[in-house]
């Protein structure tokens, strides 16, 4: 109750987060009847399979990605899952994980509720722990990007976006909205990108300006948009010649925030 | 388009919604859908409009008689709200579209052709940067409904269908199939398991299809000892894809493996012992049976089968939860054919050129200035080239909404 009273979104999930390990820690020790009675109770499609079978667990795809699709590991892909009539093929573990999740979710929806009234003195107390709270998260906060442009700290795919367009050849939508993303994350000013655009044959002046300056905040919304992650990118094939600081990071933006750290340091 | 061409299109566009445009493949929840419409002049769209019925859709459509009619693949409490923060998201079809635009076809699109903007002068195959006659970058691209193309998307849609059913368990009752009405396929799936996916779940379900971060080493392949081994040819889901793109790979002219930069040796070796590879692959291996052939030249060949048995679908048009797509029975702007259906299971010997006819009566004169052979129903027409011709309403509309005719008065 306290937890849902001081009306913190990071404090939620952290809470719902360790209850849902607790559960997911009991259910590994348990038979698979109790796993499937939890995941009936989310109304998952699951079933088990005969011992012939393999003894494993098959899971209804939809149930898979509510909960695996934010796993990065390349196990959770579903594109490497064996998959029949809809039906994914889990061990017990990777069952009890899933469920993890879902437990999560449920639990982080029912924090969701704030419209009890709390006694004096823990009201109080929950808006201590909310000042505390506040000072935690600013230390937690990410480091702003450096204002120079190093075109040679460039993730592959950006650098290719870059190049065609400089060249002045065409992008997609997607590689349009990667790059301009990109570039004012990174600290480009909006009329320089705009100017890259420039000499498209088929530039115009007033969307190419509409567009740069609703990602950079400056209309509309004024939320700044970033760039999409790796992830995504390799999805709609923007993702090229991906090299070994790709494996490391999941994010063009942290890929450049690397490169920078490792190539501006030595000369000055 | 001259004055004269433009009006009579849109008779024609009219002519048809108010007697010919059928209700019987609408979105399921007409009244949660948003729609909206291209006008033929300036190319303004008109969006967040809304119907509870049929004939409303119809009455507006007769009214502002569009070059091209969408619906959104999502549901909405507030279809007609002009900002998406009020619309009230509730829900989205799973939407696939396979375009001949993004695809290699064999033809190579020799047929696209490309017109300036400034002086009208027409060029083949790739654009070109500037105009060779008057310099002007104004070039707008000009793509041609070829029958190679349009084969090519149906093997695509096919494959997709094929991934649909077996892997992921759609019934074909769950999922409409349609002809684009220009250069491809689209697949709706309207099941209410599908309409709650986010993005993120969309687009696992967009890898699946495409292949998109496929691990070897997931489905089975194992390199030890200098003995490769893996999938099956009857393994269920990517596993079985792999092996069975790689046979059919082996299986194909050597010119094949040669285009995937594979040594004359290596192709030669491959070719002489093919009965024996091939036997190899029906199993889980060991496949490297053939001397001189290395997990390099595998991996390639491995690559490739995983290519020919992924569909190729637009990644952008499925990962969108907010998409308005082409509404079925409406006309295409580019071809003046419907955007039809295709009836369960006939995929196979559906003929988008003779199915999407929607205008079957008349004849008009146009001036072509240049056209190459093309089919409309059971008869061929052209090439033509700066020729006056009486053609049927539905080939003469074919190349005015193409721009590469006028209507003569
Ligand atoms: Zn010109
Ligand atoms: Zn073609």
């Amino acid at each position: 109750m306290m937890v849902s009273a001081i009306d913190d979104s990071y404090l939620k999930k952290r809470y719902a987060l360790l209850e849902a390990k607790r559960i997911s820690d009991f259910l590994k020790e348990e038979p698979p009847e109790t796993v499937i009675k939890i995941a009936k109770f989310f109304n998952w499609k699951i079933r088990r399979l005969s011992i012939q079978e393999g003894g494993k667990f098959t899971l209804h795809f939809a149930d898979f990605l509510r909960n695996a699709s934010i796993f990065h590991e390349k196990e959770w892909k579903l594109v490497n899952r064996q998959i029949v009539k809809g039906e994914v093929t889990l061990t017990q573990s990777e069952a009890v994980r899933l469920l993890e999740e879902e437990v999560k979710r449920h639990i982080e929806k029912r924090l969701q509720t704030t419209d009890f009234k709390l006694p004096e003195t823990i009201a109080a107390r929950v808006d201590h722990l909310k000042q505390l709270l506040m000072l935690r998260k600013g230390e937690l906060k990410t480091e702003e990007m450096p204002k120079t442009i190093v075109v040679d700290a460039f993730p592959p795919c950006v650098k290719a976006l870059y190049t065609a367009i400089t060249g002045g050849h065409h992008l997609s939508h997607m590689g349009r909205l990667t790059l301009t993303t990109f570039l004012i994350n990174i600290g480009m000013d909006a009329e320089d990108v705009i100017n890259l655009y420039r000499s498209l044959s088929d530039f115009n002046e007033r969307l190419t300006r509409y567009q740069v300056e609703h990602i950079a905040g400056a209309r509309g919304s004024r939320t700044k948009y970033r760039p999409p992650k790796c992830d995504t990118l390799r999805t709609h094939g923007i993702c090229i010649n991906p090299d070994e600081t790709c494996e490391r990071i999941r994010h063009p933006l942290k890929y450049y925030q690397r490169k920078l750290r490792t190539t501006q340091k030595p000369s000055s | 388009m001259q004055p004269q061409t433009l009006k009579f299109v849109q008779s024609k566009f009219l002519e048809y919604y108010q007697n010919s445009f059928r209700e019987d493949a609408l979105p399921v929840s007409l009244e949660k859908r948003e729609f909206g419409a291209l006008l033929f002049k300036e190319k303004t769209m008109v969006r967040h409009r809304s119907f509870l019925q049929f004939g409303q859709l119809r009455e507006f459509l007769c009214e502002l008689v569009p070059s091209d009619v969408y619906y959104s693949s999502a549901y909405y409490d507030n279809p007609a709200a002009d900002e998406m923060g009020k619309k009230g998201w509730a829900g989205a079809d799973l939407v696939f579209d396979i375009d001949a635009d993004h695809i290699q076809t064999p033809c190579g699109k020799e047929h696209d052709t490309w017109i300036c903007g400034n002086c009208d002068f027409v060029g083949k195959g790739v654009t070109p940067k500037e105009c060779p006659s008057c310099g002007s970058q104004k070039i707008e691209t000009k793509t041609w409904i070829c029958e190679v193309c349009l084969e090519t998307t149906k093997r695509e849609t096919e494959k997709l269908l094929d991934m649909l059913m077996n892997d992921f368990g759609f019934s074909t009752d769950e999922m409409r199939v349609y002809f684009s009405g220009h250069r491809g396929y689209h697949v709706h799936i309207q099941a209410e398991t599908v309409r709650c996916f986010d993005q993120a779940a969309r687009k696992e379900i967009v890898d699946y299809i495409v292949g998109t971060g496929l691990d070897f080493d997931s489905h089975g392949f194992r390199s030890a000892g200098g003995v490769i081994s893996g999938p099956a040819l009857e393994s269920s889901g990517w596993s079985g894809r792999i092996a069975r793109g790689v046979y059919d790979l082996l299986n194909s002219s050597p010119q094949e493996l040669e285009n995937l930069g594979l040594s004359k040796k290596v192709v030669k070796m491959l070719d002489e012992h093919k009965n024996k590879v091939l036997e190899s692959w029906k199993t889980t291996g060991p496949w490297n049976t053939v001397k001189g052939v290395g997990e390099a030249s595998w991996k390639k060949i491995v690559q490739r089968g995983v290519e020919l048995q992924s569909a190729k679908i637009d990644t952008v048009v499925t990962t969108d939860v907010h998409r308005l797509i082409r509404l079925a029975n409406t006309l295409h702007g580019k071809t003046a054919l419907k955007k039809t259906i295709v009836p369960h299971g006939k995929l196979e010997e559906f003929d988008p050129l003779k199915s999407a006819v929607a205008f079957e009566r008349d004849m008009a004169k146009v001036f072509v200035h240049e056209s190459p052979r093309f089919r409309i129903g059971d008869e061929f027409y052209g090439p033509f080239k700066e020729r006056k011709e009486e053609l049927p309403t539905a080939a003469a509309l074919f190349l005015l909404c193409k721009g590469v005719a006028e209507v003569v008065v």
